[in-house]
């Protein structure tokens, strides 16, 4: 048993998000007057509200005990790391590549262990992606690697 | 046009060979995706909302329609079969449904559940037929003040009514409506919060953030979860044959829960999971023996399934009649026909008669194939249920990535989809509800227009927002709203204090 980090955390998070966007929108935007509001009035009212409501959920989380939340950080930024290389690498590999290597990545926090499967697996999600985007919908992308 | 005149064109334009192949497709992967634990209707949808951008708007609209309510009906074989619920709408389902597999009646529960869905959706269908024409002469007369009122009020409604926690609904609410601010202010023309980045000039991509919130997250969340486990059992169709007295049981929590379902499904900010579990504490305080409930009572099925289904069809009424998406999932709607550049709202009803009475035939339409094609395929489904998620997922991803990219072709919207992703893990880990968000998101820009033009006409003065009635009401509501949850917080410190 320990504090409600998750809660804490959750909460000033928010909070700080909330007083940053306030500060930012009244350093940069206009404020207006009630009756013809500026850009900055509404980013500014909803940053401290949420500023508020961060605070309302932090602080009854220090007093507050619980059981520690499931954290799967391999899985996070594994999947993660697959959808950054799709953007990164489409306009250079191609479709097919693109897709292939995303599997592969994709893959990797599986339970299941081996890479027999998971070349058998990409090669599949690459045809039926091919098969979808490229000769169903006619997107117009480069299908294989540029050299 | 009289209602019957309506209701004819728009089956003969939901029986065009293209729309409805568009409708079957819906259903079948709504039901798909709805058996799937883990990937729920607001996935689907986000997935498919750039296939959509090759169709027609109304064939889109009923597609994404289908998805949604063919979910509805699959999310109930996961929940009666594995307790495990397909969808949100139907956790209620597992209370009395997985008792009844363990009876050996699976079958029949399904069947109860495929019966009541089906039953649900045609009261829903009537309600919206019936309100749908009388609140688009009620809006007519809606100012912006009432607008931002009553948008105001469907974002309380929806995070304190069944919440245990306001204070994140609104949280999550208000940073959505934070997001909703990035791009360009309409009113002014200033760029907000843009940093340089001339991407974010139209604001954020509705498909990226959907995508980020609802794909990556659920993805990463569920690719090690414990709760998985692999069916042995087979229905046999002959097993779905209910008798005679659960028949017998059938008609009136039917009834009830459709009825409780069409009303919370067109209040905007209730919808279809509050319905289910209104219409089984419905049916568990009037039963004469309450004791079996949770024990595999056919009532405890058939409520809340007519409840969810009837709600997800009328949470259709304030979305098309006023542009007001009552729920996180008619909200992404919202957001597909703006991109379609459709604007629904009151003149939707006399300007595209074809896209309105099309999509409620096909709710007819698709709901009848549910039931025709759920019973015989239900073996099929249940395969489905076998599928491991190792295979599916990456294909999610990859779709996903594709998805987002085809929307405007810009490599930035991905990266931005990872950095939206990692947020919405880190939201489930604190139990933050990511559906409020995107339900601020979409709402926010209307509201702050019509908050704007309201004090602009009313020349600064707030107090128009309680001369109005329309208005007026809505505060009241939402005041009340609000007040519940601190009164509930009051009498617990005052039941404290007497110890």
């Amino acid at each position: 048993m320990q504090r409600d980090w998750p809660e804490v955390w959750g909460g000033l998070i928010l909070a700080m998000i909330g007083i940053g966007a306030a500060f930012y929108a009244w350093q940069n935007y206009d404020l207006g007057t009630l009756r013809q509001m500026g850009p900055g009035f509404f980013p500014v009212a909803m940053g401290v509200a949420l500023c508020g409501f961060g605070l309302i959920i932090a602080l009854p989380g220090l007093w507050r005990r619980s059981e520690g939340v499931p954290f799967d950080i391999a899985s996070l930024l594994l999947i993660l790391a697959a959808v950054l290389v799709f953007g990164l690498a489409l306009p250079r590999l191609g479709l097919v590549g693109t897709a292939f290597a995303t599997v592969l990545i994709a893959t990797l926090p599986a339970e299941r262990r081996g890479w027999v499967w998971r070349g058998v697996l990409a090669l599949a999600i690459t045809l039926v992606t091919v098969l979808v985007f490229h000769v169903g919908l006619r997107m117009t992308l480069p299908l294989w690697p540029r050299l | 046009m009289n209602t019957w005149d309506s209701l004819l064109l728009g089956l003969s334009f939901a029986l065009q060979p293209h729309v409805l192949v568009y409708c079957i497709l819906g259903v079948l992967l709504g039901s798909f995706v709805g058996v799937l634990p883990g990937i729920g209707a607001m996935a689907a949808i986000s997935l498919l909302l750039p296939l959509t951008f090759y169709m027609s708007p109304e064939a889109a609209l009923i597609m994404l329609a289908g998805v949604y309510y063919g979910a509805q009906y699959g999310g109930a074989v996961a929940s009666i079969l594995l307790r495990l619920p397909g969808t949100p709408q139907s956790a209620v389902t597992t209370l009395d449904g997985y008792p009844m597999t363990q009876q050996g009646r699976g079958g029949i529960a399904l069947f109860t559940a495929m019966v009541s869905s089906f039953s649900g959706s045609l009261i829903g269908i009537v309600v919206l037929v019936m309100l749908a024409g009388w609140l688009s002469g009620l809006a007519t007369r809606f100012g912006a003040a009432d607008y931002a009122m009553m948008m105001i009020f469907g974002l309380v409604a929806a995070s304190t009514i069944g919440a245990s926690r306001p204070a994140k609904g609104f949280a999550m609410i208000t940073l959505g409506v934070l997001l909703g601010c990035i791009g360009t202010d309409v009113n002014s023309g200033a760029q907000r919060f843009t940093f340089g980045h001339a991407e974010l000039l139209d604001g954020l991509n509705l498909v990226a953030l959907a995508m980020g919130l609802f794909g990556v997250a659920e993805v990463i969340a569920n690719i090690r979860n414990p709760e998985r486990q692999s069916i042995a059992a087979r229905i046999p169709l002959r097993s779905l044959l209910p008798t005679r007295d659960d028949l017998r049981r059938l008609p009136l929590p039917i009834l009830r829960g459709g009825t409780l379902g069409s009303f919370f499904g067109a209040l905007p900010g209730t919808g279809s999971t509050l319905s289910a579990f209104l219409a089984y504490a419905t049916e568990r305080r009037l039963a004469r023996q309450p004791e079996r409930f949770g024990k595999g009572a056919v009532e405890g099925v058939a409520g809340p399934e007519a409840g969810n289904n009837a709600a997800s069809i009328t949470a259709f009424t304030p979305t098309l009649t006023l542009g007001i998406p009552g729920d996180p999932i008619m909200a992404l709607m919202l957001g597909a026909l703006i991109i379609h550049g459709v604007q629904p709202g009151p003149m939707m009803l006399e300007a595209r008669p074809e896209m309105f009475w099309g999509l409620v035939a096909s709710f007819g339409i698709g709901n009848l194939l549910l039931i025709l094609i759920n019973l015989p395929l239900i073996g099929i489904w249940i395969a489905m249920l076998r599928i491991p998620f190792n295979y599916l997922y990456p294909a999610i991803i990859v779709f996903l990535c594709l998805g987002v990219y085809s929307v405007r072709g810009l490599a930035f919207d991905i990266v931005l989809v990872a950095g939206i992703g990692l947020a919405g893990y880190l939201m489930t880990l604190a139990k933050l509800s990511p559906a409020l968000l995107l339900l601020g998101f979409v709402l926010g820009p209307l509201i702050e227009t019509n908050l704007r033009r309201a004090l602009l006409i009313a020349r600064g003065d707030p107090m128009v927002f309680l001369e109005r009635p329309i208005s007026a009401g809505f505060v009241l509501a939402s005041m009340v709203l609000l007040l519940v949850p601190l009164w509930k917080i009051w009498r617990r410190k005052r039941a404290a204090a007497d110890f």
